[in-house]
């Protein structure tokens, strides 16, 4: 009697250890940026216009970004963004000829802050990326290929497809990386007809790392979608210039939870642009963005705001 | 009209006239950025030769790019370099649980980098520079042992064999122009082309080397072109603020008048010596430099002299305060440490984690080149820096001196090869002196006991081309001295080093 009651004793222990176990399970982070900027002068912030044409040509871009709160977690008890601020500056170049175009990509994050709590019986460690700890942090640069497949670059119709590489670089607890090299596939669409233009995508983020059930965390491959629609406004007699007014809405959505609430990411932007038109000559693009997430898991943040410099050039003709 | 500077940078023109142009205008445009710079974590590029296969010649070639008055451009750059060192004489290593002795066996080191530069021009006068790199290296001894003449430049104080993506530089240049004549800038890595104003300003803020704007010399110019050894790249006395790697975040103001140019630069210095986070606050601990140069021809020929003061303001130990520590306290030795420090184990030495606060460091250096002939040039630097506190950023020498002389190959009908020889010491304070002496160590050295004397290395080099584009390059090192610890070597080091540039 006295083994049985020491044994069931013993059991009760071995199984509170073990939910302890379970409820110090470190999560050891990831990307959680899902706002994936478009290639160095695509145009919009997250879509592609597929306008590559002429001779050897290309752009390169400077985007500043800040993102609230685009993680948080919650068990019903607690909630606390373990990502709470999240400021990042992308710098990319590309080059295009006709209708093609070669990209590359860099993050670098020059603030990622967050807390650090537990939920749903997983250890979230907040990270903490500034400046002066990080001075030279560039997290997963990506290298990418654009081609326009169907219609002219101002067509109303035009198709396309994207690749994208993205190498793994920086440490996962500070929540840039996924430690893994991942890749993204993509179907892009865009149109112009007078002064309406749109531009959509939709595409598969080949992702390796699945932390499930961890919550907000990566769970492996995940469905890109988006849309974009505006105004083109020429500004001035001559033309030489356009602003750009619409809405950017995008997302991502887990192919293992498709849809789930938990596991879908959507956002949407409000956007403008002042752009360069002229052929021949190097043309400069200022972008506006601000926004929200519409369903604010799976990095959508809680808002964010974003800006950019593009230097771009189509060589038309000779 | 400011003299010309380095006509190892000419872009040798197809077109007698351009080439005509540059020698006589052009060659201050390469003085900003193609020239000695880099340092041990930092090295700056060399200028492009017209002939060479590179991204910006080639569209510029087929009319795709006006490379003469650019709104971007793209460089890129990759070095391998391994290290032999052979086995050398020590008569102790390590001695009493210090840390950062030269193991006397066998080791080979490497460093291979992979690095671009993006130019992007921004408005009239302004520019911005990225440059990502990449990194993978393994160094002697984890770096320990050697002071003033690292045998690698390339090596990072916080480098791993597992490849790392950085970024080394993201910087913007502002140039206002007041007169005088014009003079041509070739496109270069992290240089636009255009023409500027031998009477100008330029402001420089963002994240970069000391090394892109201060302390050039034209004929060791780009050290991945040059000598491998870290004592040629820069005043090895010159603790100039930086992380580990070699850069920081900052601000410099040049004032161009033809054959002028004053210089002055405040970077931020790391939180802790020899570490890669940085303390922004610039405000209260900074490196500090003023440089004075002026550009002659002398017999014909071109050259240039550069004083450079330095003035550091940061947190680190004074030796003579941590000896005074540990002989009023022996409870307060390097073994007992609880703040940061090295790691020594020797609980019967000093240590300067005891006494670390804000302290100053001065220093002095002169920088002379002159080229003797069309493609042979010859250089001096020295540096006396008052070596009452540890090394902050750089390399723990005191004072220093280098001496040499590099040449093309155009003698011997082999244009783009290039040769060197040259001639590196250094030395520490005699306070420095006695803190080693008994037991304490610095960032990289400290064998735990010590004769006194200077550091020392003599490096022979040959670099041939290929294709332009690819460098294959051979080279000796003699160090003595190593650690200022006349004790142990000498040493002998032999390296190979792959470059390419497109």
């Amino acid at each position: 009697m006295l083994s049985s009651s020491r044994h069931a004793f013993a059991s009760v222990i071995l199984l509170a250890l073990s939910a302890r176990a379970q409820a110090q399970q470190q999560v050891q982070g990831f990307a959680v940026e899902r706002f994936y900027s478009s290639a160095p002068g695509a145009g919009w912030f997250a879509m592609d216009t597929l306008d590559m044409h002429g001779r050897l040509g290309g752009a390169l871009s400077l985007t500043v970004g800040y993102a609230r709160n685009p993680m948080r977690v919650t068990d019903g008890s607690q909630r606390f963004a373990v990502v709470s601020d999240q400021a990042i500056t992308a710098i990319g170049a590309a080059l295009t000829y006709n209708r093609w175009r070669i990209y590359l990509n860099f993050d670098a994050p020059f603030a990622i802050k967050g807390q650090s709590g537990t939920a749903g019986g997983y250890s979230f460690t907040g990270p903490s990326v500034d400046l002066e700890s990080n001075p030279d942090t560039l997290s997963d640069p990506r290298l990418g290929v654009d081609v326009r497949i169907i219609g002219g670059p101002t067509s109303l119709f035009r198709l396309g497809a994207g690749a994208q590489l993205i190498f793994p670089n920086g440490n996962r607890s500070d929540y840039d990386t996924d430690g893994t090299y991942r890749g993204m596939v993509r179907l892009l669409f865009a149109g112009d007809e007078g002064l309406f233009t749109y531009a959509g995508q939709l595409g598969v983020h080949l992702r390796p790392l699945d932390d499930s059930p961890a919550p907000e965390s990566p769970r492996g491959r995940e469905l890109l979608f988006g849309v974009a629609a505006g105004a083109k406004l020429p500004v001035g007699r001559s033309g030489s210039l356009a602003v750009i007014v619409g809405p950017e809405v995008f997302g991502a959505t887990a192919f293992q939870s498709f849809f789930g609430s938990n596991s879908t990411a959507l956002e949407g932007l409000l956007t403008a642009r002042l752009e360069g038109t002229a052929e021949n000559r190097a043309q400069l693009r200022v972008k506006l963005g601000a926004g929200a997430g519409i369903n604010q898991q799976f990095g959508a943040p809680e808002w964010r705001i974003v800006c950019g410099i593009e230097v771009f050039n189509h060589n038309q003709v000779q | 009209m400011r003299a010309p500077i380095n006509p190892f940078f000419a872009r040798s023109s197809f077109a007698a006239g351009r080439l005509v142009r540059l020698l006589c205008v052009g060659f201050v445009g390469h003085v900003l950025l193609a020239s000695a710079l880099a340092r041990a974590q930092a090295a700056p590029p060399a200028g492009h030769e017209e002939e060479a296969f590179d991204l910006m010649n080639l569209l510029s070639h087929h009319g795709l790019h006006n490379i003469e008055m650019e709104s971007w451009n793209l460089y890129g750059q990759f070095t391998y370099i391994s290290s032999w060192k052979l086995p050398f004489q020590a008569p102790y290593t390590n001695a009493n649980g210090s840390i950062n002795s030269l193991v006397p066996d066998y080791e080979r080191s490497f460093t291979g980098t992979f690095t671009l530069f993006f130019g992007l021009k921004l408005w009239p006068g302004g520019e911005a520079y990225f440059v990502p790199e990449v990194i993978s290296e393994r160094g002697l001894s984890q770096i320990r042992g050697l002071g003033a003449s690292i045998q690698n430049f390339e090596l990072q104080k916080s480098g791993s064999e597992t490849p790392q993506l950085y970024r080394a530089r993201l910087f913007l240049r502002q140039t206002f122009g007041f007169g005088g004549n014009d003079v041509v800038k070739t496109s270069d890595p992290m240089q636009l082309g255009t023409v500027v104003k031998s009477r100008r300003l330029v402001l420089t803020a963002g994240n970069y080397t000391f090394l892109d704007v201060f302390d050039r010399n034209n004929v060791t110019w780009d050290p991945r072109q040059t000598f491998f050894n870290m004592a040629f790249m820069t005043h090895s006395s010159w603790d100039f603020a930086a992380d580990a790697r070699g850069y920081s975040w900052g601000g410099a103001i040049e004032l161009y008048w033809d054959d002028w140019a004053l210089r002055f630069g405040r970077m931020a210095s790391p939180q802790h010596p020899n570490t890669l986070p940085l303390d922004l606050r610039l405000w209260k601990y900074y490196g500090d430099a003023l440089e004075l140069e002026h550009v002659h021809v002398l017999f014909g020929q071109p050259g240039a002299v550069r004083i450079l003061g330095y003035r550091n303001y940061e947190v680190t130990g004074r030796f003579d305060e941590a000896i005074a520590a540990y002989q009023a306290d022996p409870k307060q030795n390097a073994g007992a440490c609880t703040s940061f420090n090295y790691g020594s184990g020797n609980f019967s030495a000093p240590d300067l984690c005891w006494v670390r606060k804000p302290n100053q460091k001065l220093g002095i250096g002169i920088n002379v080149e002159q080229f003797v002939a069309k493609n042979v040039g010859v250089f001096f630097r020295g540096m006396y820096s008052d070596g009452k506190t540890e090394v902050d950023a750089y390399d723990p020498a005191d004072r220093s001196l280098s001496v040499g002389a590099v040449a093309k190959g155009a003698l011997w009908k082999r244009p783009f090869d290039v040769t060197g020889v040259g001639f590196g010491m250094a030395w520490i304070s005699k306070v420095h002196a006695h803190y080693l002496a008994m037991g304490g160590i610095d960032g990289f050295i400290g064998d735990g006991n010590l004769r006194q004397g200077a550091e020392g290395v003599f490096e022979l080099f040959y670099s041939v081309n290929l294709l332009t584009a690819i460098w294959l390059a051979a080279d000796y090192q003699f160090l003595w001295g190593p650690g200022f610890n006349t004790d142990r070597g000498p040493i002998n080091i032999i390296g190979a080093k792959v470059h390419a540039e497109f």
